[in-house]
């Protein structure tokens, strides 16, 4: 090679290395979204996570709760599938063995929950670090709202519910899974009472929920799914049964079974009049809760719509009814030998007018004065809460705890979604039924 | 003060002179005149051949008549004079400066069809004969893209180019098309191959500004739906087009190569007197095949419309009663014939140094769905001046403006395809309410078609730039360098209104429910979006002969690329009437604001040995660094090496007796890496939380993805090795290439276990294979004066298969449907589900109702599994349905076959391609069924069927809309005559064409062909409210003066 031409090369090198000085930039910052750091450190972000538990929870189709109501209700034959090119939906109204690992909604179900308890874990864990207690008590007790629930509600479902977040995490008994929203709720309520919720807390959150009240109330509700009667009728006394605990939505954020069912009657309906009962606990035709829950289109099919809570684009969903909680408080009453108590509580709802209830659920029913026997006595309180609670996602779980034979539901438990199954090695075997 | 500065300039001025004086002491040139005449082999005159003195700047093309001529400032001595022109040998001749001013060289050039001697600038920046690649690259020319009646660039490339799978994905007048080379090579990113026009890296995505509301597709996962890009690209304005397939020839244009690379060079001036060029045409398209409807003359069950209106029978088992009812067919409502034109004018010319291009478009065409369309305006002007002898200056600019009026497209049971897929074919669209509204279909709130095609607005424009600036140097003999600077710049804007409906439409479908809620009824959105992309290419190249024998190229490089992106949405639901922007929304929906920037920057060495004309090597070595991922993993290293050897060459092989049959051999060999460096999103590393409006508060919510900060770009290895042989002078050619091309490290939104508080996990996974070959054969039987004969044969086998994605299966929930999965071992994008039990002969086992049964038994594994049967050969329905793949979108192989021939002035070509052995989920069809109105149905509702019968499976058999996607299609048949010289036109010419006139296939919908996933790399072969492909005729007329 000449002299020359390694000058020159060397000197096209240089020029191109030499234009690498130019450089370019290569540190970009996404300015639509924030980062953890940011979230976590402040009151505001913490907040803003609070209410994304109560989004993620109650918003849309593939919210917890549109599957909490829609799993429940097809597997306890409260509704059925209006079109059949709803798989999943079809899926879980036909039940058995086409219930399987793959079915989207119980996938969606399991995803949403642990998505809520894993965010819930940080703002609880972050909150207790803010130098404000009382807003951090807001915070603690309403992102302990949607922890519980989301492990209560996977508590009915499956056989074993996942004991916390991480990789490859261990599983414990559904009942236990009660045990540990209570648990989440008594954090919570200790956390309130030592500090009271701030009023710019309150004010930082969507309205509607009641959350001293709520807490209570589920704390009464997974006592009593976890056997614990008097403890369930300790805080079921103290709830508050003349205040109302909603999720509530507007048009821009739309009640997602309306959304989703109601509007579009095309997802499912209401079985019929019975409430998805057997006929032996079937609701009298006057009982004024059928036309509650469910209205009569008399010309287009079906002829029973869903009504009640789902009835309008931006109809608040309860928490809680004042009916299950007089219901609770029945039932522990009745499963401590109490039976002329629990008769007093469940006459309450039985005789309940609409005027005299916070949501209008009244079943204005003539008072029964004596029920023969003990087993009568619990068949009455698992019919009333199978009406009292329509379409509020709790029939499975009364349904085991009644005893129901398993050939009134569609299955007992779930299977594990398979996503859970193949990426974590401790996922429990399935279920027969 | 001011005498110092004066006098400081004087003796800069000094300087300057003196290195002036240097230089031209050095270098003593003088002025000569070149001129000369360039023929065929039969002595015709050739036009537009390239005149060019090598390793020098000055030359000139060739008149009409082959004649040329030029002056240029030569050194006394020896000189070469090179020929070059598309589809010809290129030749050189020497001539020697010495003391005269004019100098004659004539040459002649012979046809060269396997272009051996084309230059080809893909992968390099001074261009290279093919003949020394050690890698496949095509070149399509003008002429082949021009007969096609497509004014869609990718479209009129279909067929033409081997390796290459090109897929029309919607009818749509600007319906999107993919672009597969060699296979699938990311599965997280698009597989789309890099896009460059005249040096401006162009971008070629989806992005939707209609369509841009969840509801149109259920919040679900859709692909990349609509129009891409290079639609607006006019092909009238193109020469040529090379196609680089894979990632062994892509150093020069690094790591965003790695689907491999297209490049397109337009038209540009030579010297002489200025040519107008027009062409026109005239495009009629209608729908090529239509499906059959249900003609039962009863229904089960109530009444179609109004009180008691019972739709979707069939699925309703329990109804047994029968209505009387009237059949339509609303095929014949959505469709129309449609008309369209495409314009073009030219001029072209230059003088000494200077040469144009510049040109006008106007394409407007009528979509075969009611009352949409596409329209292009497209200007474009190159420019390109020498500055003196050693420096080249060009620039281009590319203005473009696009408008269409649309439909929601196919993912929503609002769009016109499916509008009619989700009803029964018994309602009477037309009648009307007192108030003369229409009326609502059957009790399920669906949409009428009637207010699809009447109603909904939606309309999509694009306004866009292409500006390109180039400068090459040649400061010295043998070395050149070239900057080039590209912008890349469009806005696109998109616009919708669904007015309210006077009917109930369900609130999912922006209606108002049976209540027609007026906070709900209606729907407006507006969306821009704007992309910036600018790219900064500065390569230097220095060529000298070691020896007579030897030469050696070296090539160093630098490039940076920017790009910038915006995209904004408002929308809002519940519409006053007549108001048909946002503002007129009683409710607004969340609106979106994504804003996201990258660049990409890398360097180069690359160094060529040339052996004679025998054996060429070439090894380079890059490393590129992209924005989206973290500081550890940017910067990656990538290397090539490739080399060739032309054994024809030698003087044994051109001694030898064979030689006259068999005259040309070749083989080559080429291994490469490279990386997809926009593999992921600009910010998809992070871990964030994004922000929505929630009941009048701001909810923060985490992503499902959980990210790794620490994720690097995939990166592909590619070895090729090919062979190119030329058999009877030529007459007869073969090329073959045979291909591995790995990817590790591939990106994969994996899913994770949900207790880990995320749905799935973006990381480096696994691995991905295509591995292939490509046969390009192409033969002349008749090759005289009056008439050619040319049979051109592509056929591209690909094997695609994921390797160690760290899960047995990954099945996704699609839009339509679809179980499309990613298994471990299997092609991507495989249909996995349940299906039918069947007894020894195939046929489908039925139980005593009469119903056709699924598989079932226990699932051991994605794949293993143990079919379980009872006495009678029935599946034990106790039970579970075993699932396995039940089809797969990849084709077993797609073919190409062109015949071209002449006569005289009359020339015909026909191109026919196929696809064969893949499977289409036809989601529609089994929709038509379930809904009444298709020929299924009709078998239950006349009682061939036992009742009941289509319900028994319809939910659970996947393996029911699985379909025969392959298919044969007449795509391109062009009929075309030259009449010459008409007056003082001259190369007129006629033609005919026709486009996908005719397609042979055993497909139950209306067209194998489209893909309601768009341009999605996973999503193929789904089939759901995409609009068919139309049948097009062209007539078209074309001249110079």
């Amino acid at each position: 090679m000449k002299n020359n031409n390694i000058k020159l090369l060397t000197l096209a090198s240089l020029l191109a290395v030499g234009s690498l000085q130019i450089g370019c930039k290569k540190n970009f910052t996404d300015p639509s979204r924030a980062t953890e750091d940011q979230v976590f450190s402040s009151p505001k972000g913490l907040t803003g996570v609070a209410v994304g538990l109560q989004r993620v929870y109650a918003l849309g189709r593939a919210s917890t709760l549109y599957n909490l109501i829609t799993i429940n209700g097809l597997t306890t034959n409260e509704l059925f599938v209006v079109n059949a090119g709803n798989t999943a939906e079809l899926q879980l109204g036909t039940g058995g063995n086409l219930v399987d690992g793959n079915n989207s909604m119980l996938t969606t179900f399991w995803t949403t929950c642990n998505k809520v308890i894993y965010d819930a874990d940080l703002v609880i864990s972050n909150a207790k670090l803010l130098g404000d207690k009382n807003y951090a008590s807001g915070l603690i007790a309403y992102a302990s709202i949607f922890k519980a629930l989301s492990i209560g509600d996977m508590a009915q479902f499956w056989e074993k519910v996942p004991n916390g977040i991480g990789t490859n995490v261990t599983f414990i008994d559904r009942v236990d899974g009660f045990k540990k929203a209570i648990t989440v709720l008594d954090e919570a309520i200790a956390a309130v009472s030592a500090n009271a919720i701030s009023a710019s807390f309150s004010s930082s959150i969507p309205a509607g929920i009641d959350i001293s009240n709520t807490l209570n109330a589920l704390k009464a509700r997974y006592s009593l799914y976890a056997g614990l009667y008097s403890q369930a009728l300790a805080a079921a006394n103290l709830v508050d049964i003349t205040k109302k605990s909603t999720f509530n939505f507007d048009a821009l954020s739309l009640n997602p079974v309306f959304e989703t069912a109601t509007s579009t009657n095309n997802v499912v309906q209401p079985k019929d009049s019975t409430l998805g009962l057997v006929p032996a606990l079937a609701p009298a035709l006057n009982d004024g809760r059928i036309l509650f829950h469910t209205s009569i289109n008399p010309t287009i099919a079906p002829r029973y719509r869903i009504n009640g809570f789902y009835s309008g684009a931006t109809t608040a969903i309860p928490v809680y009814l004042p009916g299950e909680i007089t219901l609770i408080k029945a039932e522990c009453l009745a499963r401590g030998n109490d039976s002329t108590n629990s008769k007093i509580f469940l006459n309450a709802v039985i005789t309940k007018t609409a005027g005299a209830d916070p949501f209008a659920v009244g079943a204005n029913q003539p008072a029964i004065n004596s029920f023969g026997s003990y087993a009568v006595l619990l068949d009455e309180i698992y019919k009333q809460r199978c009406i009292e609670l329509f379409m509020s996602g709790q029939k499975l779980e009364d349904m085991r705890r009644f005893g129901r034979p398993n050939a009134e539901r569609k299955r007992n438990l779930m299977p594990y979604p398979l996503r859970e199954r193949d990426n974590n090695p401790n996922t429990p075997a399935d279920p027969a039924f | 003060m001011m005498n110092y500065i004066l006098k400081k300039l004087g003796h800069l001025k000094v300087l300057g002179l003196f290195v002036l004086l240097n230089f031209l002491a050095l270098t003593v040139v003088s002025q000569v005149r070149i001129s000369g005449k360039v023929t065929d082999t039969k002595g015709n005159g050739l036009a537009g051949v390239s005149v060019t003195v090598k390793n020098d700047n000055t030359g000139a093309s060739t008149q009409a008549d082959g004649t040329y001529q030029f002056t240029a400032n030569l050194k006394p001595g020896k000189h070469s004079i090179v020929f070059t022109a598309v589809g010809l040998k290129s030749t050189e001749q020497s001539i020697t400066v010495a003391g005269g001013s004019d100098y004659m060289v004539n040459a002649q050039l012979a046809a060269d069809p396997l272009g051996l001697d084309e230059v080809v600038v893909t992968g390099t920046s001074t261009g290279t004969t093919k003949k020394q690649l050690g890698s496949y690259v095509s070149t399509v020319k003008a002429d082949q893209l021009n007969k096609g009646a497509t004014s869609n660039i990718l479209a009129a490339l279909q067929g033409k180019t081997a390796g290459a799978q090109i897929t029309q994905n919607s009818g749509d007048p600007s319906g999107g098309i993919s672009v597969r080379l060699r296979g699938i090579s990311s599965i997280s990113s698009s597989s789309e191959p890099l896009y460059i026009v005249d040096g401006v890296i162009i971008n070629n995505a989806t992005t939707r500004v209609t369509n841009t509301s969840g509801n149109y597709d259920g919040q679900n996962f859709v692909g990349a739906i609509g129009q891409n890009r290079m639609a607006d690209i006019n092909p009238a304005d193109i020469e040529r087009i090379e196609v680089l397939n894979g990632a062994a020839a892509a150093a020069i244009y690094g790591s965003r190569a790695n689907a491999g690379v297209v490049q397109i060079f337009t038209k540009r001036g030579s010297a002489g007197a200025p040519v107008v060029s027009f062409s026109s045409s005239v495009m009629f398209s209608k729908l090529r095949k239509s499906v059959e409807v249900n003609q039962s003359p009863t229904k089960f069950g109530g009444p179609t419309d109004g009180a008691g209106a019972q739709t979707q029978d069939i699925l309703t088992p329990a109804l047994t009663n029968t209505t009387a009812v009237n059949r339509y067919n609303y095929n014949d409502y959505i469709f129309r014939n449609a008309v369209g034109t495409d314009n073009n004018v030219s001029v072209a010319g230059g003088k000494d140094k200077t040469k144009y291009y510049a040109s006008g478009s106007y394409y407007k065409n009528e979509g075969i769905i009611k009352n949409t369309d596409y329209r292009r305006y497209s200007f474009r002007v190159n420019l390109d001046q020498a500055l003196g002898n050693k420096v080249n200056f060009n620039i281009g600019l590319n203005y473009i403006n696009s408008f269409s009026n649309e439909k929601p497209d196919g993912n929503s049971f609002f769009s016109p395809m499916n509008s009619i897929n989700i009803i029964g074919n018994f309602h009477d669209l037309f009648t009307r309410d007192a108030l003369g509204n229409i009326k609502a279909i059957g009790e399920r709130g669906r949409v009428n078609p009637v207010s699809i095609i009447e109603d909904i607005k939606q309309q999509q424009e694009t306004n866009r730039l292409i500006a390109g600036m180039g400068l090459k140097v040649r400061p010295m003999k043998g070395l050149t360098i070239d900057y080039m600077m590209g912008i890349d710049q469009y806005s696109q804007r998109g616009q919708t209104f669904i007015p309210p409906f006077a009917y109930n439409v369900s609130t999912g479908f922006f209606g108002g429910g049976v209540s027609l809620d007026p906070t709900l009824n209606g729907y407006a959105s507006a969306a821009t979006n704007n992309f910036f992309q600018i790219n900064n290419e500065l390569n230097g190249t220095y060529q000298f002969n070691i020896n007579s024998d030897i030469a050696s190229t070296t090539q160093v490089g630098y490039s940076v690329q920017y790009e910038k992106n915006s995209y904004i949405l408002s929308q809002g639901r519940g519409m006053a009437p007549f108001v048909q922007t946002v503002n007129g929304a009683s409710t607004l929906i969340q609106g979106a604001d994504e804003r996201s920037e990258l660049s990409v920057s890398g360097y180069y060495a690359q160094q060529n040995f040339k052996y004679k004309n025998l054996i060429f090597l070439t090894g380079a070595i890059r490393v590129d660094g992209s924005s989206v991922f973290g500081k550890d993993q940017r910067n990656q290293k990538y290397a090539k090496a490739s080399g060739s050897y032309v054994i024809s060459e030698h003087k044994f092989w051109q001694d030898m007796a064979l030689s006259k049959y068999w005259n040309f051999a070749k083989i080559r060999l080429a291994y490469g890496e490279s990386g997809n460096l926009t593999g992921i999103g600009a910010y998809s590393r992070f871990n964030a939380y994004s922000s929505n409006s929630f009941i009048s508060r701001t909810a923060l919510s985490s992503s499902s993805t959980l990210a790794n900060t620490n994720v690097k770009p995939e990166r592909q290895k590619e070895l090729e090795f090919g062979v190119e042989l030329g058999f009877l002078g030529n007459r007869v050619n073969l090329i073959a290439n045979i291909y591995n091309k790995k990817v590790s490290d591939l990106l994969i939104n994996r899913f994770i276990a949900p207790t880990t508080g995320f749905s799935s996990l973006l990381d480096n996974f696994g691995n991905l294979e295509n591995k292939g070959f490509e046969l390009m054969l192409t033969g002349r039987p008749i090759q005289n004066k009056d008439m050619s004969w040319t049979i051109t044969g592509i056929y591209n086998h690909n094997r695609n298969k994921a390797g160690k994605i760290g899960q047995a299966l990954t099945l996704l929930s699609t839009n339509a449907g679809a179980p499309v999965s990613i298994i471990e071992g299997q092609p991507i994008g495989v249909f996995y589900g349940a299906y039918f039990a069947k007894d020894a002969n195939g046929n489908w086992v039925k139980n005593a109702s009469g119903f056709p049964q699924g598989e079932r038994g226990i699932q051991t594994g994605a794949l293993a599994y143990s079919v379980t049967r009872d006495a009678n050969g029935l599946p034990i329905t106790s039970n579970p349905l075993v699932r396995t793949i039940i089809g797969d979108p990849n084709p077993d192989y797609t073919a190409t076959l062109t015949n071209e021939f002449t006569y005289k002035k009359a020339s015909l070509r026909i191109q026919i391609d196929a696809v064969k052995g893949n499977e289409v989920f036809n989601a529609d069809w089994r929709t038509r069924q379930g809904v009444g109105n298709g020929k299924e149905a009709e078998k239950e509702q006349t009682g061939v069927y036992p009742r009941g019968y289509i319900n028994s499976f319809y939910g659970t058999i996947e393996e029911w809309r699985i379909d025969d996607g392959s298919f044969v299609k007449l795509r391109e048949i062009s009929l075309s005559y030259s009449l010459g010289k008409v007056k003082w036109f001259r190369d007129v010419t006629a033609s005919i064409t026709g486009r996908n006139l005719k397609s042979w296939d055993h497909y139950k919908g209306y067209d194998p062909e489209v893909n309601s996933g768009g341009q999605s790399n996973i999503l193929r072969g789904i089939d759901f409210g995409s609009v068919p492909i139309p049948k097009t005729f062209s007539i078209g007329l074309s001249a110079k003066f």
